[in-house]
Parts: C-alpha cells; sequence; structure tokens
C-alpha cells in the first residue's frame, strides 16, 4: 500500500474528539501489524512491543475537529456547537456527514441573499448560530439524530500536482501515518525495541487521552508527531515553515533540548529533509501533556507542515509525512544500537 | 430522473463554457428532434410532437452556472481567480474546486483561525486577497497546466440525503433535466426547447434564442431561491422545498402577466399538479430577457425551490421533481393551445 492509500484509508473514517471508535478501529488494525495493542478507558489506542527496557512513547492524536449536534429544532434542523477549534469562516453551504443513528449526509445552512445584512457582508456567523440541513421532518431527525452526536466535514482525500493531497482530518491523521511509517521502515528491529505507540482521543479538546496514555506507559522519552502551520498568504511572517521542505524539529523550553539537537543531527546526517518550528513556550500540542504526565518525560516533537488548518482543505505534502517517518526511525536505530551495546 | 440530474450537476459548465452540457444534452436529444447550435452558443431545439400546435411554445433552461475563473498565476505558483456570476466569499474559503480542462484539484486558502486575531475570528478576507492552491510552488510548473481564462468550478459530489437532493449547478440543470424529461416520450404537441448560455453573468444568450425561435409564449424552467431555513419565517422564506412547482407573479427582472399566473394557478386545480409562489418580489431569470424580445413574448416562470443557491451545496426536494414535470408539462400543453 503505498502513502497516499494508507492515508485514505486513515482519514475514511470519522473521529471527532471523544468519539473516536470509528477512527480507533481502523488505526487499531493497522498499528496491529507491528505490535500486540488495544483500546484503552480513554479512547485511545495503546500499543507496546513489550520489550524490556526503559520505554520510549510515540504520539499522534486519533481525533479530528468537528461540530456536535446540541438540539433538533421544529423544523428538523440540526442546531450545532464547534467540538474542537472548528472554524466558523469555512462552514457556509459545507458539506457534512452527521454521525447519528446512521451516517446522515447533510449541508450547513448558508444565508440566502435577501437574508443577507450588512454584517453578513463582512462577517461569518457563529457556530452557535448555524444549523445543519438533513432534509427531514422534525419527527425523522429526532428519530435518527440527537444532542452529542457528532458531525463531521465531507472532503474525501484527493491528490494535488506533485507530493500534495488535500482532505479533512489530515490534522492529524498525517501523524498517525508517519508512525505507521515508521514502524514499516524498522522492520524487525521493532521487535527489539522497548517501543510504546498511542494514537491518542481528545487532543483537539485538551489533550487528555495523550495525558493518560503517556501516564500509563511510563515512558520516560517521548515524541509527538503533530501538524503545525505551512506558509501561506496572509499567514504571519513568524510562521516560516514550508510544505515539501521536510519534517519540522521542535524547539521550545517545554521540549528537551538535547533530544531536539539529537534529531537534527541525524536528519543532517541522514540527509533527510527538516526544517525548524521554533516556539517560545508550550507547543499546544499533545507534547505539552506528555512531558508532565506522571513522573515526566523527556520530550520531542516533530511536525508536518500543513495548510488551510482545521477546514475541509487541509493540505499536506506526503514527502513530509515520508521525511517525518524517516526520521523518527533512524533516531531508533540509533537506540537500538544503544540498547544493545 | 435523479440520475438525469446527478449526470448534469457533474458536467462543468461555467457561463461563456458551456461546451461539455451542450454536447451532453445534444447526445440525449430522441429521434424526433432536431436541433442547431447558434453564434452565442444556445442549443435550440425543435420537437416534434404527436399533433400541430396553435401556438409555439418555447421551453427554456439555461446551461451555464456560477463559479470562478483563473486571472493571474503568481510567481509562487498559487492562481488568483475572480468570480463569475453571483458567488460569495462565505462559500469558497477553505473550498475544493476543479481547475482548467484537466480538472486540477485546488484549494481556496484561509488563514487558519489560531493565526488570525481575536477580531478577525469571523471576519471575511478581502476578495482579491483569495487563492487557489494546485500544489505548485512555481508558475513554471504550471506551463501548460493552467492558464488566465481557465475556467474554476466547485469539486462538490451530488448526494441524495434525507427528502432532498445535493449538487453543484443544480441551477440550472435541473431545469435542463426537466425539459429533457418532458421529451423522453414524443409530447402531444410541438414543442421549442431552447438551453441557453450566459444567464448567469445577466441573462445575455436567453434574449437571441427567443428572436430566433420567435415564441408565441414562453416557460423559463428554473431554480429559485428558498429561505426555508433554521431562523428564517413567513414570508421570508420566499418558498419552501417539498411545496411544488415555484410560478411568481413579480421577480426582479420580470413582471409576469396577472392572466397568466391566474391561469396556472387555475391548472394546478384542474392538472393536480403542487405549485407555490414566491413570496418576496426577488431574484430574476432569462424571463427578464425573453418576455421584451421581439415584438414581446408572454412568459411564465416555474422554479424548483432550492436552498444554498450559487453555493457548491444546491439542495432541492425529490418530490418536487415529479411536481415540476407535471406542472411544465401542463402549462405547455395550455399555452400551446390558448
Amino acid at each position: 500500500m503505498n502513502s497516499f492509500e494508507w492515508l485514505k484509508k486513515l482519514t475514511d473514517c470519522d473521529g471527532t474528539s471523544g468519539d473516536e471508535t470509528n477512527a480507533a478501529a481502523v488505526a487499531e488494525a493497522e498499528l496491529k501489524r507491528f505490535m500486540p495493542c488495544g483500546i484503552d478507558r480513554m479512547g485511545n489506542v495503546v500499543g507496546s512491543t513489550g520489550v524490556a527496557g526503559q520505554p520510549i512513547l510515540l504520539d499522534a492524536h486519533l481525533d479530528q475537529i468537528g461540530l456536535i449536534v446540541t438540539a433538533v429544532d421544529q423544523t428538523g434542523f440540526l442546531k450545532i456547537a464547534a467540538c474542537g477549534g472548528a472554524d466558523a469562516l469555512v462552514l457556509a453551504a459545507a458539506e457534512v456527514t452527521v454521525h447519528g443513528k446512521e451516517n446522515l449526509p447533510g449541508v450547513i445552512v448558508s444565508t440566502p441573499p435577501h437574508l443577507i445584512g450588512k454584517d453578513d457582508k463582512k462577517n461569518a456567523r457563529k457556530i452557535t448560530e448555524l444549523s445543519v440541513d438533513i432534509g427531514m421532518t422534525k419527527e425523522e431527525a429526532e428519530a435518527k439524530a440527537s444532542a452529542g452526536d457528532r458531525i463531521t466535514l465531507r472532503a474525501p482525500l484527493k491528490k494535488m500536482l506533485k507530493n500534495r493531497v488535500c482532505g479533512a482530518s489530515l490534522d492529524d491523521r498525517c501523524g498517525v501515518l508517519s508512525i505507521l511509517l515508521c514502524l514499516e521502515k524498522l522492520g524487525d528491529l521493532v521487535k527489539e525495541l522497548p517501543l510504546k505507540v498511542v494514537f491518542s482521543a481528545n487532543e483537539e479538546t485538551g489533550g487528555s487521552g495523550a495525558r493518560v496514555a503517556a501516564y500509563t506507559a511510563g515512558a520516560r522519552e517521548a515524541i509527538a508527531v503533530d501538524v503545525s502551520f505551512a506558509r501561506a498568504p496572509g499567514v504571519k511572517e513568524s510562521v516560516r515553515a514550508k510544505l515539501g521542505k521536510g519534517t519540522m524539529i521542535g524547539f521550545a523550553p517545554t521540549l528537551d533540548h538535547a533530544m531536539s539537537k539529537e534529531l537534527q543531527q541525524i536528519a543532517e546526517a541522514e540527509h533527510i529533509p527538516f526544517q525548524f518550528e521554533v516556539m517560545s513556550g508550550r507547543t499546544g500540542t499533545n507534547a505539552d501533556d506528555i512531558a508532565t504526565a506522571g513522573h515526566g518525560a523527556k520530550m520531542a516533537l516533530l511536525s508536518i507542515p500543513l495548510r488551510n488548518m482545521h477546514t475541509a482543505g487541509e493540505v499536506i505534502d506526503l514527502g513530509d509525512v515520508e521525511a517525518t517517518a524517516a526520521l523518527m526511525a533512524a533516531y531508533l536505530k540509533n537506540k537500538a544500537v544503544k540498547h544493545h551495546a | 430522473m435523479l440520475d438525469r440530474i446527478k449526470d448534469l450537476s457533474a458536467l462543468d459548465g461555467i457561463s461563456g463554457r458551456e461546451d461539455a452540457v451542450r454536447s451532453y444534452l445534444i447526445s440525449s436529444l430522441p429521434d424526433f428532434c432536431t436541433y442547431s447550435v447558434d453564434a452565442l452558443g444556445n442549443l435550440l431545439v425543435q420537437v416534434k410532437g404527436q399533433t400541430k400546435a396553435k401556438n409555439r411554445v418555447m421551453l427554456a433552461a439555461h446551461m451555464d452556472e456560477v463559479g470562478l475563473i483563473v486571472t493571474y498565476i503568481t510567481d509562487d505558483g498559487l492562481i488568483r481567480f475572480t468570480n463569475v456570476g453571483g458567488v460569495e466569499t462565505a462559500v469558497l474559503l477553505g473550498r475544493r474546486v476543479r481547475v482548467g480542462e484537466q480538472g486540477l484539484i485546488g484549494v481556496i486558502g484561509v488563514v487558519p483561525i489560531h493565526l488570525r486575531r481575536d477580531e478577525d475570528e469571523l471576519k471575511f478576507p478581502e476578495k482579491d486577497s483569495l487563492y487557489i492552491d494546485v500544489g505548485a510552488d512555481s508558475a513554471e510548473e504550471l506551463n501548460g497546466l493552467v492558464a488566465p481564462g481557465d475556467a474554476v468550478v466547485f469539486d462538490s459530489e451530488p448526494y441524495a440525503f434525507g427528502h432532498c437532493y445535493k449538487g453543484k449547478a443544480l441551477d440550472d440543470r435541473a431545469g435542463c433535466a426537466i425539459l429533457l424529461e418532458l421529451i423522453r416520450e414524443q409530447p402531444a404537441y410541438d414543442l421549442t426547447l431552447a438551453f441557453t448560455v450566459q444567464e448567469e453573468v445577466g441573462l445575455r444568450g436567453a434574449g437571441c434564442a427567443a428572436f430566433t425561435l420567435d415564441p408565441d409564449y414562453a416557460i423559463v424552467v428554473e431554480t429559485t431561491t428558498a429561505a426555508d431555513i433554521a431562523g428564517a419565517e413567513g414570508e421570508k422564506k420566499v418558498c419552501q422545498l417539498g411545496r411544488g412547482a415555484v410560478v411568481p407573479f413579480m421577480d426582479r427582472a420580470t413582471v409576469y402577466s396577472p392572466k397568466l399566473f391566474h391561469r396556472v394557478q387555475e391548472l394546478a386545480g384542474e392538472k393536480g399538479f403542487l405549485m407555490q409562489t414566491k413570496t418576496m418580489v426577488a431574484g430574476g431569470n432569462d424571463a427578464g430577457i425573453i418576455h421584451k424580445t421581439a415584438g414581446g413574448v408572454p412568459t411564465v416562470t416555474v422554479s424548483f425551490a432550492c436552498r444554498y443557491l450559487h453555493s457548491p451545496c444546491c439542495v432541492i426536494h425529490q418530490d418536487d421533481i415529479e411536481q415540476m414535470r407535471k406542472a411544465v408539462e401542463a402549462i405547455a400543453g395550455e399555452l400551446a393551445n390558448a
């Protein structure tokens, strides 16, 4: 299976924060090819090679941003709220799936021209002022959907030019893919390493999944893989990373400097394309929670550059996913050498 | 019938670039039809009925859809564009489109919510700052793939949901589908059909079609904005999905003949089709030019109620399809012998 097809499999399933069941089932089946794994009480997919030694934890989050049904209104439309950092700017007349008693395709309403006020020309409506049209009467809608159901943006993964792809939920299924690709690269070496993997739940709603998984894993060293901002028109100058220019190695007060440096040295030695991502404090990823869970862990962060974060038009370069996987694999190979020494 | 609508929705044809739609329609015409294509690209069809009609009745539906057009390619391989027909920024941000002859998949970029200033959380960017990203990093990479003037359409998959059907370009491919359905079998009377161009950029095709066909009466088969959505009350809904064909007494381009309007209301009862009217004077369509062509053409508009018009997701009600067919057939029969 090539990277595109693998990523398609990982993104064709839904897993909005707190309701990752479907995405977890797919990710679990993929991880099982490399190590024994299961799903913990937080909804995380957790795997372990069971090899004795100081465990190293790899994390990528499983959940995606979405919407959540708050009520069925008297006309059969669904009232909604954000589940994670959904962006009201990209929702008018958007294609969605409501994960009710069954998967219900629908459309988010957009304001018709004669009802557009002066303010609507300039500003999007707040998410709580929007609703989802599922083409049903109130009674039908109530039988199929209810408060708490998750809603995802519909955008099956598609190829763009070169190595670029677009879709919803690339944040952070492409991180999940990078870990799977890393395990594939390691081959038989996986069975000799004290490796733990978590595909974590609830990152977009606070990071509770990774925190609990890190505690349970008892890891003293961890690498989180997430997506980060790529340069694009309109984004501030401080965003430097470019699509297709390699994995982003995080440097931050909250990350272990020696690990970051080691990753950089390996990337340079192995000619793996990389870029710097420098942050002044917290990283806004699972790295923040994993580093301080339980006794704490030395933490590194690798990020995959991405455009249009939290929309149905997220764009990445598969080359950057592969660079992330290659760097993690090279880092772990080094560990294996030390482990045997 | 849904298959027809699906086929037609999937075809790409922004205003002025209706070729693919026209080819599909021509290949769908049965033997008892003859056709011609005029200088503007209107497809004019003569339908031989079982009997000769007393009056020449022209049925019109427009082939074009709203979309975007490439204006410029930046040094770093991004595509600038402008809109063709009425397209709001609200339905463009973070959306997928298909660009140019090869249908390159692109995304309209948006500054992520995390990187916007608090006061810009809900603020739309300026229209001329928008761009399409197809995955290129330089203008050279787009050589031979994209050029200024290329058409851009929404990448939106048609599907049924609940009682409804969703797709791009249902305005007015749904109307085109109704006309094809009417001639699936030989109709009772002779008819003329006009599949028109450039409706969305100012009703530019239909006038010439009417001038050439010189009808006694015209019926414009269309889609019109329905605002029967959460939060809209009373007359502000304008019309509603599932309540049948929408026949207006007036819109912003045409004041319809009261005599014809009332006759259509009577016909609904006599022939048993469901109809409603628009509860606001809003919108406009090819009737605006057809009714004042040459010596004047009494015109009726019959529309699908359609939510989210001019977006990647136009939504119609499946039950309205049959009501539309019955309404157009009944009105055409009536006018043919009036």
